[in-house]
């Protein structure tokens, strides 16, 4: 059997991906509504260095979000909101696909990554990433 | 194919292939036509030491998949911090064989 990374695959990975999120962030939910200080670190980057990660934060952010505060949300990390687009759209279009035997979603993947490749959109890409770091680690997450 | 050249490519490209691929590599290039040599040796392959080293340093910002070409992958762990630092530890075992699979789908383009 091949490992690339075909339909089936894809669909596995974001499937468990969102499940882990989910699992997540229900246990920070349910365990740690007070400041969101004390929670379970797992940034290996931020263990071993100190400095927060480009997605750290983004924890925090989707808990503000399930408060229905946005601009909290933006100032924790805007990758939170990124990420739970991500986690409510893609469970969704998968179970779609399977339904309607199609495979819409590793289709829209696979044009993503093709897009991704053009240098232009990587480099802003990477700017976005390297700015909100640099946020980052002046809010000192 | 002439033996030689293709015992030649094992020699020199055989670490950046999964060894279970190898034999078939070689019956595959011993019946294909002289004309395809140059385009083979000219073939770039990703070695899988250098993304473990990177995988190692900069998994948790998905470099080692960006790396091996898995942009998309690469994007999911750097939105995650790494998967929650699971997938960035996993990715230190499967990044190896992941980029000798990359390896083999660049050859398989060709041959």
């Amino acid at each position: 059997m091949s490992s690339t990374l075909n339909r089936n695959k894809l669909y596995i990975i974001l499937l468990i991906a969102c499940f882990a999120g989910y699992i997540w962030i229900y246990y920070n939910y349910a365990y740690n509504l007070d400041n969101f200080t004390n929670g379970v670190n797992t940034c290996i980057i931020k263990q071993v260095t100190g400095i927060p990660c480009p997605s750290c934060g983004a924890t925090r952010s989707i808990l503000s979000l399930l408060q229905n505060n946005l601009a909290e949300a933006l100032y924790w990390n805007p990758i939170g909101i990124i990420l739970v687009i991500i986690m409510i759209v893609s469970p969704v279009w998968i179970v779609f696909d399977y339904i309607q035997k199609k495979d819409s979603l590793y289709v829209f993947y696979r044009r993503f990554e093709i897009l991704f490749r053009n240098k232009y959109i990587a480099g802003i890409a990477i700017f976005l990433v390297l700015a909100n770091w640099i946020w980052n680690i002046q809010k000192g997450l | 194919m002439e033996p030689q050249k293709v015992d030649l490519f094992i020699m020199t490209n055989g670490k950046y292939f999964e060894s279970n691929h190898l034999i078939p590599i070689r019956d595959r290039l011993l019946e294909m036509d002289d004309s395809k040599w140059g385009i083979i040796q000219t073939l770039q392959f990703k070695d899988p030491t250098i993304s473990l080293i990177i995988s190692l340093l900069g998994g948790s910002l998905g470099i080692d998949r960006f790396f091996i070409g898995d942009t998309g992958l690469g994007i999911g762990k750097l939105l995650t911090c790494g998967g929650l630092g699971v997938w960035a530890v996993v990715d230190w075992f499967l990044i190896m064989g992941a980029t000798r699979e990359k390896n083999m789908e660049k050859l398989r383009q060709v041959i």
